[in-house]
């Protein structure tokens, strides 16, 4: 599976594509909405998004509306990964279209936990 | 600790509030045990004076709309390569540049006040992360709350100030 992740930290992208790697996803980077939109509509196949929110050029609830927008994308899982954890941010986000919600900082078993919740990892069975 | 609780107005959070409970201090645990350490512990309240900062590094985020206000970050040059290190899970011959310092230290200011702008009644507008090594403005009397912390025993000074 292949992951775009978008965050105009490069610090955030590596932590949160380093996560992913260990989970067995690809990667490909974009430092704004804009950006990811152009790899998309390149052509680069995605079967998630991890999105940040607060970006310059292109915000991450404008990104995930254009992608909303785009019936060639309906099959892409957006997940907001972000600092704005106000309850009144998270339902704008979902409303948008994303599939789910993580607030930094997250723990690498947050991650993993939203990634089960959305189907795209499997669940560790408990020895 | 040093701890200055001096007014309990700007960003429409009520410092006064925070009692024992500092949310401040749990939010700056927080990010520094998740994102940072990877364990919980390594970030504690600085004890005693507090040495000149050399080569001092800061990272802030403003808050507007919510009533206006400022999230602070400051740390010696020392500290924030070893925080960067930490923050990107290098080895210790892994090269730090400027260019990871900056973006670290400024994604520490930007989680930390992100968390900070959410303890605030109304929806705010975070603006995106500045790093310098100068000091941004802050005049002594806008200072809402500070909180000198020791990482790994080295200090790091949170910082919440009243924007005009």
């Amino acid at each position: 599976m292949r992951a775009l992740v978008i965050d105009d930290s490069r610090t955030m992208r590596r932590i949160v594509a380093g996560q992913l790697s260990n989970l067995g996803f690809e990667t490909v980077e974009a430092a704004d909405g804009r950006a990811a939109l152009d790899l998309l509509e390149a052509g680069t196949e995605v079967e998630l998004a991890c999105i940040d929110w607060n970006m310059p050029v292109m915000n991450g609830l404008e990104f995930v509306g254009a992608v909303r927008e785009n019936p060639a994308w309906r099959d892409v899982t957006l997940m907001m990964v972000t600092t704005e954890s106000e309850q009144g941010q998270i339902v704008r986000a979902l409303a948008a279209g994303a599939h789910e919600y993580l607030i930094k900082p997250f723990t690498p078993d947050a991650f993993r936990e939203k990634l089960q919740l959305l189907g795209l990892v499997e669940y560790e069975e408990i020895a | 600790m040093t701890t200055d609780v001096t007014d309990a107005g700007g960003m429409g959070l009520d410092v006064d509030a925070l009692g024992n409970t500092d949310p401040i201090l749990s939010i700056a645990e927080e990010v520094f045990s998740a994102m940072i350490d990877g364990e919980p512990g390594l970030l504690n309240p600085w004890y005693g004076d507090r040495p000149d900062p050399v080569e001092p590094m800061h990272a802030w985020v403003d808050v507007h709309e919510a009533g206006s206000g400022r999230v602070l970050i400051e740390a010696e040059r020392g500290t924030v390569v070893e925080l960067t290190r930490a923050l990107l899970a290098m080895g210790p011959d892994e090269e730090v540049t400027e260019a990871d310092m900056v973006d670290g230290l400024g994604e520490v200011a930007n989680v930390v006040g992100g968390n900070v702008k959410a303890l605030v009644p109304e929806t705010g507008v975070l603006t995106l992360p500045q790093v310098s090594s100068e000091r941004p403005p802050t005049p002594a009397e806008d200072l809402l709350h500070e909180l000198a912390l020791d990482w790994r025993g080295r200090l790091v000074v949170l910082s919440l100030w009243r924007l005009p």
